[in-house]
């Protein structure tokens, strides 16, 4: 009985497994294909004779490891800028009630809705004026700016949630506010601290219409531009491209599975109190 | 941005017990003091481009007048002739109609596949889990490209699985569109189905005995119950759904350039268009302005909601 019940559940999750995990294992399949077999009509759908071909090749394109390291470099800064000034800010927001506060949230949740889309004629001219176009400090001021809303948001929930309590003690036994602050409290943010820092640089990762319009010379590109560009430089080939997105994708893959929960969770949190 | 741009930034609301501040009372300039390199930034990285792009609206600002640095106030110009423009409207127009089209099918599917996912019994529910993080995790200008290959038209696994061998999805806009909602939908169904979950999930399991025990059928259980509860939820991931799909920028421009023939430009292409690529930056920067303007409407819808809720305390 139970069996029939579920059947047609079953049925639609088969299906809807098809269409989400289809194309990523399509990715895979094409990646560790030999570029004849990628050209079989009809397709092959499991690689027998699977190779690393597609993989040296998207290694060894000139530039590759400049990209890695600008996407590198311009991500890790622009995590590491927006989580110390978000910190200081959720401690703020989260600690303490003074006049403005409500203002100062309102003005964060804006801006965090705002469409960095539309801006980027104004930093395009601010940056070309200050000769920051291809250069990617640029793209560090733009990535920062565009996290740390989020970052403060998500920070400051993570804070109010260490008690008070914890640090009235250590206040107590003589610390001082800076003290008790650095030894008990920040400890205890640890999770939070890694949680909105990995979503900062998925996002930062990813991101490619500033990286686009700024970067102009080849050597500046980070990853996503020389991805979205990839198929072009190789004519067809599909396998490197494949291999690519599958070397690009790993990353940001294994980050998050640390924070998929966390994300759901706080979202309907908000929504259900409603 | 994006985000999402971009993975799509969640906003997180978290619940938040209220502050209580070790000196309570007194007045202090700590969090102020606290703020102050937030604030610093969002001046100069956030509201002093965005009256940069409000000046530059008024003003002629091409390449020429970039070069001699010279400012040319124009008054409404832009504005007119933007508004004036036909090719303009079918911009807003399309990119209005491919928003709807976007959050519909994103909202149909991410609610029926949330309240599949509670329904499935632990293995099945892991399965699908997994396969929507796959799709969620997949960086944009990644998943672009897959689905460019899947449904390319000589090797494409689209054409062989259709039996449409050769068959160009590229070559009409109808078709390109599909092909960009298609990539659009499948990233951000697993957002909305997970949190559709997440919200069923924490329905209290007596309100359902209730509905049972007063004769409620599955049915009706499922409208008195399920409904009302989901509805908030439902309303944020519409509003967030709206404001994401209405600026897509890296599909719709990594796809086809705005291709075949243009038409498939929408708002955000356009404002690249007509203002990196054609260097008429003030009138790119009317038009932005003229994008916030009726994105505007969902960020206060939302806004509204948000502050009635987080912040009422």
């Amino acid at each position: 009985m139970r069996l029939v019940r579920r059947a047609w559940p079953n049925a639609l999750a088969v299906v809807v497994i098809l269409f989400f995990a289809f194309p990523a294992y399509w990715m895979l399949r094409t990646a560790f294909l030999p570029t004849l077999d990628i050209q079989s009509d009809p397709p092959v759908v499991f690689p027998t004779h699977p190779t690393l071909d597609h993989f040296g090749t998207a290694l060894s394109r000139p530039f590759f490891w400049t990209y890695v390291r600008n996407s590198l470099l311009v991500t890790l800064s622009a995590v590491a800028l927006s989580t110390a000034v978000a910190l200081l800010a959720s401690v703020a927001v989260a600690r303490f009630r003074f006049r403005g506060r409500k203002a100062y949230l309102v003005l964060i949740l804006a801006v965090q809705l705002a469409p960095f889309e539309a801006l980027f004629i104004p930093y395009f001219l601010v940056f070309r004026q200050f000769d920051l176009l291809n250069r990617l400090p640029a793209l560090v001021m733009v990535y920062f700016v565009s996290i740390l809303p989020f970052t403060i948001w998500t920070l400051r929930g993570f804070v109010a949630a260490v008690p008070v309590e914890l640090e009235e003690a250590a206040l107590v036994d003589g610390c001082t506010r800076w003290q008790a602050f650095r030894r008990v409290v920040l400890p205890l943010l640890g999770p939070g601290l890694v949680a909105t820092s990995i979503f900062g640089f998925i996002t930062a990762w990813n991101e490619y219409l500033y990286a686009f319009v700024f970067m102009r010379d080849p050597q500046h590109y980070t990853l996503p531009v020389w991805l979205a560009t990839f198929r072009t430089a190789f004519g067809d080939d599909w396998g490197g491209a494949m291999a690519g997105s599958v070397l690009f994708t790993l990353p940001v893959l294994i980050f998050f599975l640390f924070v998929q929960r966390r994300m759901v969770g706080g979202l309907t949190a908000g929504a259900v109190k409603g | 941005m994006t985000v999402p741009t971009v993975t799509r930034p969640a906003p997180e609301l978290s619940p938040e017990p209220a502050p209580r501040p070790p000196g309570r009372g007194r007045r202090e300039p700590l969090p102020y003091v606290l703020l102050i390199p937030s604030l610093v930034a969002l001046a100069a990285l956030f509201v002093y481009p965005v009256f940069l792009l409000f000046r530059m609206s008024f003003q002629q600002l091409g390449f020429g007048e970039l070069v001699r640095r010279a400012t040319v106030y124009t008054g409404f110009d832009n504005y007119t002739s933007l508004l004036g423009d036909p090719e303009f409207w079918h911009v807003v127009v399309r990119t209005v109609a491919f928003t709807a089209v976007c959050v519909g099918l994103t909202m149909a599917l991410g609610t029926g596949i949330g309240l599949l996912l509670v329904r499935l019994g632990r293995k099945m529910t892991i399965a699908v889990s997994i396969s929507l993080v796959l799709a969620w995790a997949i960086p944009i200008v990644t998943a672009t490209t897959l689905w460019q290959w899947m449904f390319d038209s000589t090797y494409g696994v689209v054409n062989f699985v259709l039996g449409t061998p050769g068959h160009d999805w590229f070559a009409s806009g109808v078709s390109t569109f599909a092909v960009i909602v298609i990539i659009i939908v499948w990233q951000a169904v697993p957002f909305v189905a997970f949190t559709v979950q997440a919200g069923v999930l924490t329905i209290p399991e007596e309100y359902y005995e209730a509905a049972r025990m007063d004769g409620a059928s599955g049915f009706r259980a499922f409208r008195a119950v399920t409904v009302p509860i989901l509805r908030p939820i439902l309303t944020v991931l519409a509003f967030l759904s709206t404001i994401w799909d209405f600026k897509v920028f890296t599909q719709v421009f990594a796809v086809r350039q705005g291709g075949p023939d243009g038409s498939t430009v929408t708002l955000p292409v356009y404002l690249y268009n007509q203002g990196i690529a054609s260097s008429q930056y003030g009138l790119a920067a009317a038009g932005a302005v003229l994008m916030v303007a009726l994105l505007a409407i969902a960020m206060v819808l939302y806004l509204r909601h948000m502050l009635r809720t987080e912040l009422d305390e």
